[in-house]
């Protein structure tokens, strides 16, 4: 068993810093958050899940590729459950990639989660099918996964990194308390972040349990 | 002179029958609710005889249902509720005696919300009598219009009229093949057409359907019944006519069909206002046709609202019906009753800042763990091997001690060497990883 990483209490947390990462993804295209095991990249999305589900009563539809969602984490992020349609596709990509295209030409959803962590590869002409037809609507379509591929048409791309988990107690340690990342833009095409106006940005986030 | 007569299921429970059972004896019945239904029963002598007859008759028809019930015969509801109730079986209540009947009878009958009822309690008021016997001004005074309304109930005074209560007309249409319909096409076609007389009487009639159901005769004498549950009620020839084809393509009739018969579920349309500031929701006969493809596509167990069960069981989820279109407040409340108890309630927040979710394995991946002095200090999986580096716990949860599905689990939460946090679970026997902190 290793030494404790960090023993000291949770640091504070930017509201305005995960607000204005929240409201970077652009309606009517297709934004990705990519990132590693443990990066926080799904508390990234389900924070995203609950901004839109409690401001205003957005609806969204959450294609779960891994079957992976915590509904209990859900709730504790804020999201409202009742606004959330959740398919879960047991690892079955086509599967996945199908009813996200059936959901994304559905009107009303305010986002729509493709949720496909390491599962793939996705062939390049899904992505763009799927950007396609998010286009012209007032949709945010999010795909999650592990690692981005070149030559997709997102229009953002933010990108995750663990930097270190964070335990209350000295030694023994009592308790995981959450986990310290870093989100970063990773690209974005112009109409969505003007260059010098946050592209390069990076926030670092603590994600508590 | 009005006189009431109320049809009381034993037990009281809601039942269909008995409301079928007072549409057959009186043109005005009203619903009661919790297996109460009232009947005009003025006028009624030419047809069944006097009133305890039509009390005897009432109640054998219910019997005659498979409902056990009382009838009481009164002026008001109140009273005829009480007679019922409180009566041996039939019970009439003399003309203008209602006052004098209810006088004995407990406060109970009342309904009364639980802050009146414990007020009325306090002052001494046990009875009706004892409460329509309360001066009437300081009733107000202390209970306001709500004290007078019920003191009038308590006096047999119950000016509201019955209200009214039609049954919904069956919405059914058959056709019969003469030569027999060998493939699925054709079938498709029938029910389609079938379904758009339906939905012209259904439209006609001003309702819609949540619910359509068909029966398709095979040449073999088999019978092959087929069900529809749309996510929101329909009416629309062209939206129901695609959901079938879906429906029959998923579970074909397997035989040659001879015969067809299609039926809805006629439910009244209750119009809700959409809030002029909220976001846009998806509209009802899109997201109806969506759903039913991902129901094709995923299966009916695989979609709909998560919601939390009130379970410490790890993992313990349920799959609720997602109904973004808020309906009547009433509607919702009931839909609200049915739905699983969340364990935070919705919207809730556990803490102030963002919070690290769980990335769930289902199922948990079995692992094989190695101990040294009782702690996990490696694991190896089919989805993650390494070293442990650090690590907490056990957290011991358990629960349902007292059925056959006990359970109990230790949880770590372990990070290891290539920087992974998981939780592992440990139920006595076999080590399980749970999830990945993401």
């Amino acid at each position: 068993m290793g030494i404790p990483i960090e023993s000291s209490p949770p640091p504070g947390w930017e509201r305005e810093g995960i607000d204005s990462l929240l409201g970077l993804f652009p309606p009517g295209r297709l934004s990705e958050i990519v990132g590693p095991r443990s990066s926080g990249a799904s508390s990234l999305l389900l924070a995203l899940v609950a901004r839109i589900t409690t401001s205003g009563g957005g609806q969204v539809a959450f294609v779960d590729g891994m079957d992976a969602l915590d509904p209990a984490s859900a709730a504790a992020t804020g999201a409202d459950l009742s606004a959330l349609l959740w398919v879960r596709c047991g690892g079955r990509l086509r599967v996945a990639l199908h009813a996200a295209d059936l959901l994304v030409r559905c009107p009303g959803f305010a986002l729509v989660v493709l949720d496909l962590d390491e599962l793939g590869p996705v062939p390049a002409s899904a992505h763009l099918r799927l950007q396609r037809a998010v286009e012209g609507s007032d949709t945010i379509l999010m795909v999650r996964s592990a690692r981005h591929r070149e030559g997709t048409p997102a229009s953002l791309v933010l990108a995750t990194r663990r930097l270190a988990p964070r335990w209350m107690g000295l030694r023994p340690l009592t308790r995981l308390a959450g986990l310290r990342s870093e989100v970063s833009i990773f690209r974005s095409r112009p109409s969505v972040i003007r260059p010098g106006n946050g592209e390069g940005s990076r926030w670092t986030l603590d994600w508590t349990l | 002179m009005t006189r009431i007569a109320c049809l009381l299921a034993v037990p009281e429970a809601a039942s269909s029958a008995l409301l079928a059972v007072a549409l057959a004896h009186s043109p005005r019945v009203e619903d009661g609710g919790g297996g109460r239904v009232y009947l005009d029963a003025s006028g009624l002598e030419g047809l069944f005889g006097d009133e305890p007859r039509l009390a005897a008759r009432l109640r054998e028809a219910a019997r005659a249902a498979g409902v056990e019930s009382r009838v009481g015969v009164a002026e008001s509801r109140i009273a005829a509720l009480a007679a019922a109730r409180l009566g041996s079986g039939e019970t009439v209540v003399e003309p203008g005696g209602d006052a004098a009947y209810l006088a004995s009878a407990p406060l109970s009958l009342l309904d009364l919300p639980e802050e009146t009822a414990t007020r009325l309690t306090r002052w001494g008021i046990r009875t009706l009598g004892g409460l329509a016997a309360l001066p009437t001004a300081g009733l107000f005074e202390r209970l306001g219009g709500t004290g007078v309304r019920l003191q009038r109930l308590a006096r047999g005074e119950d000016p509201r009229p019955l209200g009214s209560c039609r049954p919904l007309p069956l919405f059914e249409e058959s056709a019969s093949c003469e030569w027999g319909l060998e493939t699925l096409e054709p079938v498709v076609v029938q029910l389609r057409e079938l379904a758009g007389r339906v939905c012209a009487r259904l439209g006609a009639a001003g309702l819609a359907a949540d619910g359509f159901e068909w029966i398709c005769r095979l040449g073999d004498g088999r019978v092959h019944e087929g069900a529809l549950t749309p996510a929101v009620p329909i009416t629309g020839a062209d939206a129901l006519g695609g959901l079938l084809g879906l429906a029959l393509e998923a579970r074909p009739p397997g035989g040659v069909v001879v015969a067809l018969t299609f039926r809805a579920r006629p439910v009244r349309a209750e119009p809700a206002q959409e809030s002029l500031t909220d976001r846009s929701r998806p509209a009802p006969r899109q997201l109806a046709a969506v759903l039913n493809r991902l129901v094709a596509l995923v299966g009916a167990d695989a979609i709909g609202a998560p919601a939390l069960l009130d379970s410490h069981r790890s993992d313990a989820i349920a799959l609720a019906a997602y109904h973004p279109h808020p309906g009547p407040l009433a509607s919702r409340e009931r839909e609200t009753s049915r739905a699983p108890a969340p364990l935070w309630g919705e919207g809730g927040v556990r803490g102030e800042g963002p919070v690290l979710a769980l990335r769930r394995l289902r199922p948990p991946a079995p692992a094989s763990v190695t101990l040294a002095s009782g702690r996990p200090v490696a694991v190896r999986s089919s989805r993650l091997t390494g070293r442990i580096v650090a690590g907490v716990g056990p957290w011991r949860a358990s629960g349902e001690w007292w059925s056959p599905r006990r359970w109990l689990q230790d949880e770590w939460d372990v990070e290891l060497a290539d920087g992974t946090l998981c939780r592992l679970a440990h139920d006595g026997s076999t080590w399980h990883l749970e999830g990945i902190y993401d």
